[in-house]
């Protein structure tokens, strides 16, 4: 018994441990952040006790925050990543839904053909998605950004395989009580869906949050930027030696919503992920 | 009369009598250089990269001249990938800046305007520019770009280290190497001198080791590429790399240093010379005068000749007018404008620490009287921009990589050489 919890508090601290590391660059981010950027130029040691910034400023915070198009980039990844995550959701749970429970001429080579999607790297298809975009006159605008995003394959693999997993006979009752496909789909399949879809809609927010070079060629006109766009553009110099603290202060900025959208469900986000894993 | 009538006339007498008023043709322009911390900041207030080009194009967007610009900023790392999309698009920027070396990719697709007989009826005096600045901007017998000016490495030198070493001579100029041998030597001296390393560049990041052996190559009567041939693993190019690796082996420079490391390492007064470019003389000509930055005699040298032919690698950045662009009369003619204003405006830019282009500029008092600017007014001559190859940014990331697998991970030089050949034979086809 004793040795049991002894075992347990080793591993306790081992997993500790390994977190504080973990941890380390997003502190030394948040640190260089605070300090001037004259001082990073010519040192970036000049810290107390490791990580703790000393002088410190907040010059770097106010600079990224007071630049005038900050709060435009803020909106407009907004918008994509809200709007692209509502999308995903929808066509991924009504292709997951069709796959799984709907026995129609051509299945089994359709779905295969949307999972091949999975193999190709977005690089491949980059260009051709770009002069289409580009022929229909949508770059520079949100429909461009959002667009190119909403085939998500993981999205229907992930979907088709959790209504396989929820057993025939409650649809069945439900067809009974005079439901149709559509009332089944939305009153009864995707209410039980729902931890699928928290863990899809967390991965695509997250992917539509940090995505960078999609929007770097689609998006030239710094109103139209995204905030991993807009902050890359404030760079200051070559290398970027003489702002390092704004580049961190913009990447501490970036980055809140997302830490913050773990922090509120990082609870679905474990689940998803045992859930994903399980399958 | 009636009222409306009344208004609608006097609105046609005020757009009619006001040419700031009347229509403006807009053109974009696309560009890097950074993000402008004072925006709104006059051409002769403005200090750095970022806010002296902004303000030279927001001088131009203010000015009564019918044309008003749009700037598309992108960052460094980035540009090429985006404007290669605007252009695959159809619709590049109206003018864009563009770095020589890439003059042959892309006018070799017809991507750009060959401006050879635009540029006199646009007020752009051709001949002002230094020989090397038109040779720049020219592919094939003709001009398609503005040269705005070059970009070189230099040798920035920590005084109080090299007199600590006794390598300052009585007029106050650093006494640099004039071989390979005496490099070596030079390094002994201060490192025993005052422990500090005697060269620091970034070797494990950006291209700027390439560059150095380039120059070393070059100084050897060497090329490591030319036309469709490679010739990495040349006797000169070996000779080159070795003696950049005897540094490291005789530990008086540190391979691993990326560029903002091996600049901190300058600033914090830890090393006498730093290889870096043109780009970054008045940066640190103000920290040098900083009380709380060690470095305190600061001094900018012309790259030494360690072997036969002085020669140091040096760019231009130009800008250009795409193609696609020009189709439009209105946005030539605004284009051809702006190319004109930033050329008239070749003095502001080189405030930045580049040399200017034009010959009437670089003999100018108000540009010699810069500072630091008499101390390399040799790299002007020394200079060199690589061959033009089309696939000149691939070849550069495979000697990069070659280059950096040597002095990081201790890749035999004669291997690594000959897989850079190999690579940079495949890309230049």
């Amino acid at each position: 018994m004793a040795g049991n919890r002894g075992a347990r508090r080793l591993v306790t601290l081992l997993l500790v441990l390994a977190a504080l590391v973990w941890l380390v660059p997003i502190v030394w981010m948040l640190s260089l952040a605070l300090q001037p950027n004259e001082l990073l130029a010519r040192t970036t040691s000049n810290v107390a006790w490791g990580l703790v910034p000393w002088p410190f400023t907040l010059d770097n915070l106010t600079f990224v925050l007071s630049q005038g198009l900050t709060p435009r980039w803020f909106l407009n990844s907004a918008i994509v990543a809200v709007s692209m995550t509502l999308l995903v959701l929808a066509l991924s749970a009504m292709a997951g839904y069709a796959f799984a429970r709907i026995r129609f001429p051509g299945r089994r080579i359709i779905y295969p053909l949307v999972l091949a999607g999975l193999v190709i790297p977005e690089q491949a298809v980059f260009i051709p998605l770009y002069t289409m975009f580009a022929d229909w006159g949508w770059h520079n605008g949100y429909a461009a950004l959002v667009a190119p995003r909403l085939a998500v394959p993981i999205g229907v693999f992930l979907m088709t395989q959790f209504f396989r997993g929820i057993p025939d006979y409650i649809e069945e009752a439900a067809t009974l009580d005079g439901a149709g496909r559509w009332t089944i789909f939305t009153r009864i399949m995707l209410p039980l869906s729902v931890p699928a879809m928290v863990t899809l809609a967390i991965l695509t927010f997250l992917y539509a949050w940090n995505d960078y070079l999609w929007p770097l060629v689609s998006a030239s006109r710094p109103e139209m930027f995204t905030i991993t766009l807009g902050l890359a553009s404030l760079q200051a110099n070559f290398a970027d030696s003489e702002g390092l603290g704004r580049v961190m202060a913009s990447g501490v900025l970036a980055s809140l919503p997302v830490v913050l959208m773990f922090l509120l469900f990082q609870r679905h986000v474990v689940r998803g992920i045992a859930m994903g894993s399980g399958k | 009369m009636r009222p409306i009538r009344l208004v609608t006339a006097l609105l046609a007498l005020v757009l009619a009598a006001s040419p700031a008023l009347a229509q403006s043709t807009q053109i974009s322009l696309g560009r890097f250089f950074g993000a402008c911390d004072t925006p709104g900041v006059s051409v002769d207030d403005a200090v750095g990269e970022a806010c002296i080009i902004q303000s030279i194009i927001d001088a131009f967007d203010a000015a009564d001249n019918g044309f008003r610009v749009e700037t598309l900023p992108t960052d460094w790392g980035n540009f090429y990938d985006q404007i290669k999309a605007m252009y695959a698009a159809g619709n590049p920027p109206t003018v864009h800046v563009l770095h020589s070396s890439h003059i042959p990719e892309f006018a070799s697709l017809g991507a750009l305007t060959d401006l050879s007989d635009l540029l006199a009826g646009a007020g752009i005096d051709v001949d002002d520019w230094t020989p090397r600045a038109l040779e720049a901007v020219t592919h094939e017998g003709r001009v398609y770009g503005v040269p705005m000016d070059a970009h070189a490495n230099l040798w920035h030198v920590n005084l109080d280290l090299m007199a600590a070493a006794g390598l300052v001579a009585d007029d106050g100029t650093p006494i640099l190497p004039t071989s390979a041998e005496e490099l070596l030597e030079h390094a002994q001296m201060v490192k025993d001198a005052t422990g500090a390393d005697y060269l620091a560049a970034d070797f494990a990041q950006f291209p700027i080791g390439v560059r150095l052996v380039m120059a070393l190559v070059w100084q050897q009567g060497g090329e490591l590429f030319e036309g469709d041939r490679a010739n990495v693993a040349s006797p000169e190019a070996t000779r080159a790399v070795e003696t950049i690796v005897s540094l490291f082996e005789g530990g008086f420079a540190n391979p691993r240093l990326d560029y903002a490391d091996s600049q901190q390492s300058f600033l914090d007064g830890e090393v006498a010379i730093l290889v870096n470019g043109t780009w970054v003389v008045d940066f640190y000509d103000t920290q040098a005068a900083d009380p709380n930055v060690p470095l305190t005699d600061y001094y900018v040298a012309d790259f030494p000749t360690l072997f036969d032919v002085p020669a140091t690698w040096a760019s231009n950045h130009m800008w250009v007018i795409p193609s696609p662009a020009a189709r439009d009369a209105a946005k030539l003619e605004g284009g051809l404008a702006l190319l004109a204003h930033i050329n008239d405006h070749n003095l502001a830019w080189s405030r930045t620490g580049h040399l200017a282009v034009r010959t009437s500029v670089l003999e100018s008092d108000a540009y010699t009287s810069l500072p630091h600017r008499d101390e390399y007014t040799g790299t002007a001559d020394i200079a060199r921009d690589v061959q033009p190859v089309v696939r000149y940014e691939a070849v550069q990331d495979v000697l990069n990589r070659e280059l950096q697998a040597i002095w990081l991970t201790g890749k035999p030089v004669d291997r690594a050489l000959a897989d850079a050949n190999d690579a940079v034979q495949d890309l230049l086809y």
